[in-house]
């Protein structure tokens, strides 16, 4: 069987291929560049003792290359697409579903091996492709820490297996039951961004209960060590918590990361955001609001990433299960 | 022909239905071995159905169905000794059939790749180019080589000469007797044009409106029924002691297709047997259930 499928699809893994050495060549000569940028003007500020303020003054990388790293987010969805999506719609609607069935072999070995491989596949493209993003965007992590940041912590690390792995399985077993190509992509896409958003915007921050700090207004707001991920922040007046104005579309100002809903600040302060934030800050102070900022500290970047691919993992098997019973209880 | 033979199909009240649509309803039958049997009926009779359900492809909703002493499953060995080609030929358009025959081999404990390269040879069909782009007769061949490389017991073949031309259509056909002639093989092939399958076929399925009209060898088959010609008058004494499968009436005269249920005593009647093309049409033309008592007239001037 693992002929089988190789023969149908060794022109496409040949062509996976390509893209993927093409792609690493790319990331690798500006990585080493860029890692030799970044280590050279950390000898010259270590030398001028002006280290701290390196992540201003240096621009690692070139737009164009950001935002082609950035890109490789769809990598997931592409392999869904490609791989998964027509893996097993195709055999039914040419029909060859019914040549293999009537070979010697049970149509759940038929599945399994089919399914196998591509999820190996899934694995290893995501796998290589996040390794490479990963091992790129080191310096960049570790001047800016942004990679626990939405965007970075997609594409880097472990989670984009798990991404690429259920996208895989969302395309077999939306081919599977649809038993058509081209409606299979359709729901593949749409339900692999849904889920993506939906648990990337508003299940993840709630993995582990964020840390809440607070602070003076006399003071900017504290910088957590490394690469925290900043998931709210806001203001706690005399009467409590005061709420954020987005929350109802008034205006706000942001305070050293933190939003300020100016509106429902007191009217002595509002005249002094124009002026000068210094000013603005101890006004509030003094009319005794505090700020606070909720994050997650850097050392739970693996847990979330480990969480995170643990969550997606399970939604593949569950579609497989899903796929594995269609293929073995449905007529041919 | 020894009907005691082990009856390699055996149904009893196959059934399926669709959401809505009933594609075969209350089919019993029986092919024994080594016969070659004629699937014959409209399109839309229930015959792709009757065959999907025997290679396992399709579950009944209802009846008992046996195929080789079991219901048909997805297990190795019971699928070793099937050959299914379906009505669209399905093979992958992008590999050879030199690729296909690597995949049997893979996918099959008895594989007879010489045979399937022989006989490709012999029928000038390139092993090596993909099958694609094959002609739609050369398709078939590969098929169908493919299947008995298999070496099944039981081959079903789902209108496998439609799309051929006539000279391929003869090929394909003269191929099929060849491999049954080796011995153990049964075979069941559909087509809506009987005469595409007289020539090597001993054996008919009739199929008209999701039901079984007829089932057995063509000779017996035959030998019960009867075309009597006489003088037009009323039937009813004829419909007593045979059943009534089609009555003709010009003016003076009326044919009538009979089931004979005994002696034809009544001289008014000339009796003379029946050809199969007749028969199955005469079944054909009525797709009113295997009760035909009440049957209207064809051709009667009211």
């Amino acid at each position: 069987m693992t002929w089988l499928v190789w023969r149908q699809h060794r022109n496409q893994t040949y062509l996976a291929a390509a893209a993927l050495a093409a792609f690493a060549v790319l990331v690798l000569i500006t990585g080493r560049q860029m890692a030799s940028q970044y280590h050279s003007a950390l000898t010259s500020c270590a030398a001028s003792h002006t280290c701290g303020n390196l992540a201003n003054t240096l621009i690692l990388g070139t737009p164009v290359l950001s935002l082609l790293v950035t890109l490789t987010v769809v990598v997931p969805c592409l392999l869904g697409v490609f791989w998964g999506g027509p893996l097993v719609a195709r055999e039914f609607e040419t029909g060859t579903s019914q040549f293999a069935w009537m070979q010697s072999i049970t149509r759940s070995r038929w599945l399994a091996v089919k399914v196998g491989w591509a999820l190996l596949a899934a694995a290893a493209w995501g796998g290589a492709v996040s390794a490479l993003v990963t091992w790129w965007s080191s310096p960049v992590n570790a001047l800016n820490h942004q990679n626990f940041q939405p965007g970075q912590f997609d594409i880097q690390g472990i989670v984009p297996v798990g991404y690429a792995l259920f996208a895989v399985a969302l395309g077999i077993a939306a081919g599977t039951l649809l038993r058509r190509t081209l409606p299979a992509l359709a729901v593949t896409i749409g339900v692999f961004t849904f889920l993506r958003l939906v648990i990337g915007q508003d299940l993840r921050s709630h993995y582990l209960t964020a840390v809440t700090t607070p602070f003076s207004f006399l003071h900017a707001p504290p910088s957590p060590k490394g690469s925290y991920w900043l998931v709210s922040g806001g203001v706690v007046g005399p009467a409590g918590q005061v709420a954020n104005s987005h929350a109802h579309g008034g205006p706000g100002v942001s305070f050293g990361g933190v939003p300020v809903p100016i509106d429902n600040m007191p009217s002595a302060c509002r005249v002094l955001v124009f002026q000068s934030p210094l000013k603005f800050g101890s006004c509030l102070a003094a009319h005794g609001y505090r700020g606070f900022i909720t994050y997650q500290p850097a050392s739970r970047y693996w847990a979330f990433q480990g969480i995170e691919t643990g969550i997606f993992v399970l939604l593949a098997a569950a579609l497989i299960a899903v796929t594995a019973i269609a293929v073995t209880r449905r007529d041919a | 022909m020894a009907s005691s033979n082990p009856a390699v199909i055996q149904t009893c009240g196959l059934s399926k239905r669709y959401r809505k649509v009933t594609a075969l309803s209350e089919a019993t039958l029986t092919v024994p071995q080594g016969r070659i049997s004629a699937l014959i009926g409209p399109n839309g009779a229930g015959k792709t159905t009757l065959l999907r359900l025997l290679a396992g492809l399709a579950r009944p909703t209802g009846g008992e169905v046996a195929v080789l002493g079991g219901a048909p499953r997805q297990d190795p060995a019971f699928l070793a000794e099937i050959g299914f080609v379906a009505q669209e030929i399905p093979l992958y358009r992008r590999l050879s059939a030199e690729d296909h025959i690597g995949v049997g081999a893979h996918l099959n404990p008895r594989w007879d790749a010489a045979s399937v390269r022989q006989r490709l040879k012999g029928l000038n069909i390139p092993l090596d180019q993909t099958v694609g782009t094959l002609s739609g007769g050369q398709r078939a061949q590969v098929a169908l080589s493919l299947t008995l490389a298999k070496r099944p017991r039981l081959l079903l073949l789902d209108e496998p000469v439609a799309a051929l031309d006539p000279l391929a259509r003869r090929q394909f056909l003269a191929h099929l007797a060849e491999a049954v002639a080796g011995g153990g093989l049964t075979v069941v092939l559909s087509s809506h044009l009987l005469a595409d399958l007289e020539r090597v076929c001993d054996h008919l399925i009739l199929l008209a409106a999701s039901r079984v009209q007829l089932c057995g060898d063509i000779d017996t088959v035959l030998a019960e029924h009867q075309v009597l010609v006489g003088p037009r008058k009323d039937t009813t004494a004829i419909e007593k002691a045979h059943t009534l499968v089609q009555a003709t009436h010009t003016a003076r005269q009326s044919t009538l297709l009979i089931r004979v249920g005994g002696p034809v005593v009544d001289p008014a009647w000339e009796a003379a047997d029946v050809g199969l093309e007749e028969l199955v049409l005469g079944y054909m033309g009525q797709h009113a259930g295997p009760a035909f008592s009440h049957l209207t007239s064809v051709g009667e001037d009211q």
